[in-house]
């Protein structure tokens, strides 16, 4: 098993990780630096820069230093509106859907940008390693949406990584503080970032993390208290800030908001402007409290769906930056009425976290088991512009639901279904997922059609349909239209267009990967082959499962990835029935083996 | 595979959750997706759904009010709050104009938590006959019953669903208002 990383991309800093004989530690960058600050620098050339050398040119270069690139993850420019006023990015024309920054001429949408934080990572870690690394577990905030979690797995595929899981940062946390020794008791990680936070409630037992309840706010952190901050200090200029200048208070504003965790009063100085005043602890205090308050709704909404008193919660954990404020202490203390853990570096915790769960996929640690859940309500639009919920939130995932659909008109060949998530009744008020169109319905009169549309939230937290017409049994194809993201068409554009890979590069790849692929369905499919379960699929499907092998094994020697791929699906809708049979067998013994274990 | 062969129970509404619970995360130590990383697409494809119909059927059959509206679904039947007698109603008429009244914010703390106890109270009684209902549909199936009478409970569950709907739609409204 090649190795797996764990990834802690964030708003502000980034981390690489990875677990040896069971022990998580932090992959240092070749300057020994632990943090990769999550900023790139453009230059007119075309190079890049990552991390703390990209940090540097914030002032100097703030129009191509990007930096906080997190929060336009899955977003369309309406979204972020209200933050656009101070920072120094030009942003594209073409934002809609999807926000882009235009940078010496070319737009990039916010997974290509992280994508170079990945490949920074990426490059890290296989120095340190010395080998090749392919797979990696990324994590991201609880409270995130569908689109923001595919945008993540999306910038993945762009650095050219293989993302094996999207770890919820929170859930990640407690893996890491190795609370799996108290056997029992219930966790409420608290999860205050550089631009999101996290609340997370999970009950423990015998090696299994199990998520009770989530909630949050995916814009909410450090950054809304250097704004507040920066417009302290814009309110007492006498002229005009320039994008330079901004840059140079938000840098002195940071310092002094870091400098305050220890200090009760600290000079804030802009040496570029210039300017000087100093700030108390007390000032500041009351300047970021209506900042601290809005994470107490979120604390007790999933101490509420969680079915908890928060005298019921036996450990406190922090994570985050944010988390280092008094304040922001204080304020969890008398919350829950505990002293909150703080052993563990904040700033580290999730990365370890995500490189446990990396060890768990890669096998090497079955006794733990993260069960998660999903923050937001599935829905459907209904007549009226009402969201019906079908996947309620808190929901462990994966998770499904099927809904039935027919047609209003005769011989109506395709159906729209508008999927949303989200808590509120109406759909205005929800956040659009994605338009699915149902396709190459056999035509009929109308209400004939049953159409079963079966949504499927996998372990990601990222949404999948299938549907298939009930009278003919026909699987229908289903067109996705993600509202706020990329298709896979525009991904591979992108991977193409990484400067990093020439064309043929990436040919090359794609094909590797699909032989790679269909040398383990031919080896399931052999598998299967001698299950004793073979015998019950139809002499149809043995004969489907047969030339679909021999289709596969025709063109898997080719360079032809999209061929191979085709013959890969073949094989797999194949055998998805026999596979399904030797699972529901497998369940059944399972059962049959607890009874018996428990009647002795 | 319905919800109940899942965890390998008989169709019958006394679930214990703390045993439940120990088959789920048995289960999930063998289905969970988590475990099949290196397997081939099907079987991942597979894993991720047999747990996604574990985890469903653990989400349903855990709670006393779902589990009931679950087992009636298998059967066919469907609580329809077209279907109430006018009383109900009219109680819950009156109450959905002061919980308008909480909403707008004119209402006291005090009428609020009076509001808040009167719906609560509503909601018990039908727990309680709700619950009692279910022990007499175990006792009916363990004991043989023929089928009219099985039909006659499942209608008079679904009765009781139908008409504690209102109530439980007026206690969530009440607490999304608070």
């Amino acid at each position: 098993m090649p190795k797996i990383v764990g990834i802690d991309l964030g708003t502000t800093n980034s981390l690489v990780a990875i677990a040896e004989d069971g022990v998580p530690r932090v992959i240092p960058g070749p300057d020994g630096s632990m943090l990769v600050p999550s900023v790139i620098y453009f230059d007119e050339a075309g190079t890049t820069l990552v991390g703390n050398r990209a940090k540097e040119k914030m002032v100097e270069k703030p129009k191509n230093t990007i930096f906080s690139i997190k929060r336009f993850m899955g977003k369309g420019i309406e979204d972020v509106r209200g933050d656009l006023p101070l920072l120094p990015f030009e942003v594209s024309p073409e934002s809609e859907p999807i926000i882009r920054l235009k940078i010496f001429g070319r737009d990039y949408t916010p997974p290509e940008l992280s994508a170079f934080i990945l490949r920074e990572l990426k490059r890290n870690a296989e120095a340190a390693l010395g080998e090749e690394i392919k797979n990696a577990v990324i994590t991201v905030p609880a409270y995130f949406n569908d689109a923001q979690r595919q945008a993540t797995k999306d910038a993945g595929r762009i650095a050219g990584l293989d993302v094996l899981r999207i770890v919820n940062e929170p859930t990640a946390a407690s893996l890491a503080y190795g609370l799996d020794k108290r056997k029992q008791g219930t966790i409420a990680v608290y999860d205050f970032g550089g631009g999101t936070f996290d609340i997370s409630i999970l009950k423990l037992s015998e090696g299994i993390f199990e998520v009770l309840s989530t909630s949050g706010d995916t814009h909410l952190g450090g950054d809304d208290i250097d704004d507040t901050l920066i417009r302290l200090v814009l309110g007492q200029l006498k002229q005009q800030a320039d994008v330079h200048q901004i840059q140079a208070i938000r840098r002195a504003v940071n310092k002094a908001k870091e400098d305050l965790s220890a200090a009760d009063r600290v000079e804030i100085v802009v040496q570029e402007l210039p300017f000087r005043q100093t700030i108390t602890r007390e000032e500041f205090n009351r300047l970021i409290d209506p900042i601290v308050d809005r994470t107490v709704r979120p604390c007790l909404q999933a101490l509420r769906d969680a079915g908890l008193k928060p005298a019921e919660i036996d450990e406190v954990v922090m994570v985050g930056g944010s988390t280092r404020i008094p304040l922001v202490r204080q304020r969890v203390q008398e919350l829950f009425g505990r002293v909150p853990h703080t052993e563990l570096n904040p700033d580290e915790v999730v990365a370890l976290g995500a490189a446990v769960q990396a060890d768990i996929l890669a096998g090497s640690k079955r006794d733990m088991l993260l069960l998660d859940v999903t923050p937001l309500s599935l829905g459907i639009e209904t007549m009226g512009g009402v969201m019906s919920k079908i996947i309620p939130r808190n929901s462990t995932i994966p998770a499904s639901a099927t809904e039935m659909f027919t047609t209003f008109i005769d011989g109506q060949t395709n159906v729209k279904i508008h999927v949303l998530q989200g808590e509120r009744e109406l759909v205005k008020d929800c956040r659009s997922l994605a338009q699915f169109d149902l396709r190459d319905i056999p035509p009929m009169p109308a209400g004939m059609p049953r159409i079963e549309v079966k949504f499927l939230i996998d372990a990601d937290g990222i949404l999948s349909a299938s549907a298939q017409e009930q009278r003919t049994n026909k699987y229908q194809s289903i067109e996705v239209k993600p509202t706020y993201g990329l298709t896979d068409e525009q991904v591979e554009q992108m991977i193409l267009e990484s400067f990093e890979y020439a064309e043929a590069d990436i040919e090359a790849r794609l094909a590797i990967e699909a032989r790679n692929e269909a040398e383990t369905v031919l080896n399931a499919t052999a598998k299967g082959l001698v299950d004793e379960q073979h015998a019950n699929i139809s002499e149809e499907e043995k004969a489907e499962i047969a030339a679909a092998t021999a289709q596969l094994r025709g063109v898997m020697r080719g360079s032809d990835h999209q061929a191979i791929r085709q013959a890969i699906e073949r094989l797999s809708n194949a055998t998805m029935h026999l596979a399904e049979l030797i699972m529901t067998a497998a369940i059944s013994k399972a059962l049959k083996d607890k009874r018996v274990r428990e009647i002795q | 595979m319905d919800y109940f062969e899942v965890f390998g129970l008989p169709r019958l509404l006394g679930i214990e959750t703390a045993a439940l619970e120990k088959t789920f995360h048995e289960l999930s130590r063998k289905y969970h997706p988590d475990y099949f990383t290196t397997a081939s697409p099907a079987e991942k494809t597979q894993a991720v759904r047999m747990t996604a119909l574990l985890n469903d059927a653990y989400r349903t059959l855990r709670h006393p009010v779902r589990r009931v509206e679950y087992l009636l679904s298998v059967y066919g039947f469907k609580p329809d709050g077209s279907k109430v007698p006018q009383s109900l109603l009219m109680e819950v008429f009156e109450i959905n104009e002061q919980l308008e009244e909480v909403k707008a914010g004119r209402a006291s703390i005090e009428e609020v938590d009076s509001l808040r106890a009167q719906i609560k109270e509503k909601r018990e009684r039908f727990d309680t006959e709700l619950q009692l209902d279910s022990l007499e549909w175990d006792e009916l199936v363990k004991s043989g019953a023929a089928e009219a009478k099985l039909k006659t409970q499942l209608e008079k569950l679904t009765t009781i669903l139908s008409e504690s709907s209102y109530i439980r739609n007026l206690e969530r409204d009440l607490e999304n208002a608070g």
